[in-house]
């Protein structure tokens, strides 16, 4: 199984949830959940420190981080930074193809046995799983939504993706369309009117 | 000035400056006002424990309408340079960075790190204003934030021993 057949099971449950995925996983998920509600850092490991920001900025408004193995990893101080934190409205992701996949699919250490899952129960989150199956996962994300505490859901999965068209938003038009599908949804403003000019 | 009365100075400039949300990772030069920041209601404290996931905090809540900063050692500067690099500058995402300066004029053990912030600031193309007067500080706060919004970038203070009241 790879990814894709993990997030496929979910893209109809989220709704309009905020949703920061690097990687390839970034096409996936724009692929099964088309919007402007997808946010794409080009930084290994801040998925899931931008997706704490998120979570910390609209406390009301569900959040969730996808993430592969060698983000996970770079970015190990984040998680209990996030632990502490302890957004309720956030839900961590990790697809574990023990590789960085998208950098020549050279192996990370989970090939040696390292625990994600281990991991972020140490650094303090409450709620964390392996699943080894697509409807386990979907299952268990299900619970988790429901349950609105924050939560690491993991699974191993094999490298590769089918088929799926590029993405064609740069940085910082993904950025602006993220913002504006905000203040859209959130009905508040949050960029400086345009032709702003100081009193003084 | 001591460090207590130092340290609400440059609260209070970050509040006028509309700073609402503040992630830091300690120095000892700055524990007065990481203390300031985390005793004040109405602004939002991430401690950290690396800076560099601060950058990708500060990012997410500046999507969500948040006016970050980002208070730090100098050696946490060089930790996220990439994130810097390729969330901040790539996105044009704005973030005040409050580096607390050290190896700067008179300090010791330091200077290596001293030596290479500044250029490594001009490497990154972000504006940097050094802050040696508590006079200056809330003017230079603002101005700071101002233009990190209008630029869409970061924008660095550096943070001397003379405002912070410390020796």
């Amino acid at each position: 199984m790879q990814r894709y057949d993990y997030l496929k099971t979910i893209a109809g449950d989220v709704g309009d949830a905020l949703v920061v995925s690097a990687g390839l996983a970034a096409r996936e998920w724009q692929a099964l959940r088309p919007g402007d509600g997808n946010f794409r850092p080009r930084t290994l490991g801040l998925a899931s420190s931008i997706a704490l920001g998120i979570a910390l900025g609209l406390p009301r408004r569900k959040v969730m981080a996808i993430d592969g193995d060698g983000a996970f990893l770079m970015n190990l101080c984040g998680l209990p930074t996030i632990a502490w934190q302890n957004p309720p409205n956030l839900i961590h992701l990790l697809f574990d193809n023990q590789c960085y996949e998208a950098s020549g699919a050279t192996v990370t250490a989970t090939v040696s046995g390292t625990d994600a899952v281990a991991l972020a129960k140490g650094a303090g989150y409450r709620h964390a799983c392996w699943v080894k199956s697509p409807q386990e996962f979907r299952e268990e994300f299900l619970k988790a939504w429901k349950r609105g505490e924050l939560g690491l859901i993991a699974a191993k999965v094999e490298p590769g993706q089918p088929e799926l068209p590029p993405i064609r938003v740069d940085e910082v038009e993904n950025k602006y369309r993220f913002i504006r599908h905000i203040e859209a949804t959130e009905k508040r403003s949050i960029l400086s009117p345009a032709d702003h000019r100081p009193s003084s | 000035m001591d460090s207590k009365k130092a340290a609400q100075v440059i609260v209070q400039g970050l509040k006028k400056a509309g700073i609402d949300f503040v992630a830091t990772l300690p120095d000892l030069k700055v524990v007065e006002v990481i203390g300031a920041v985390d005793r004040d209601p109405e602004i939002k404290h991430v401690p950290l424990c690396r800076e560099e996931e601060g950058v990708g905090i500060c990012a997410g809540a500046y999507l969500t309408g948040k006016k970050t900063a980002l208070l730090m050692q100098n050696g946490g500067l060089l930790n996220s340079c990439n994130g810097l690099t390729t969330t901040c500058l790539q996105f044009q995402i704005p973030i005040l960075l409050l580096v607390y300066y050290a190896g700067d004029l008179g300090d010791r053990g330091f200077t290596t790190v001293g030596s290479v912030t500044e250029p490594v600031l001009q490497g990154l193309g972000i504006r940097t204003y050094v802050l040696r007067k508590t006079e200056e500080v809330e003017e230079t706060l603002r101005g700071a934030q101002i233009l990190a919004e209008d630029s869409r970038r970061p924008v660095a203070v550096l943070l001397t021993k003379s405002v912070l009241g410390v020796k």
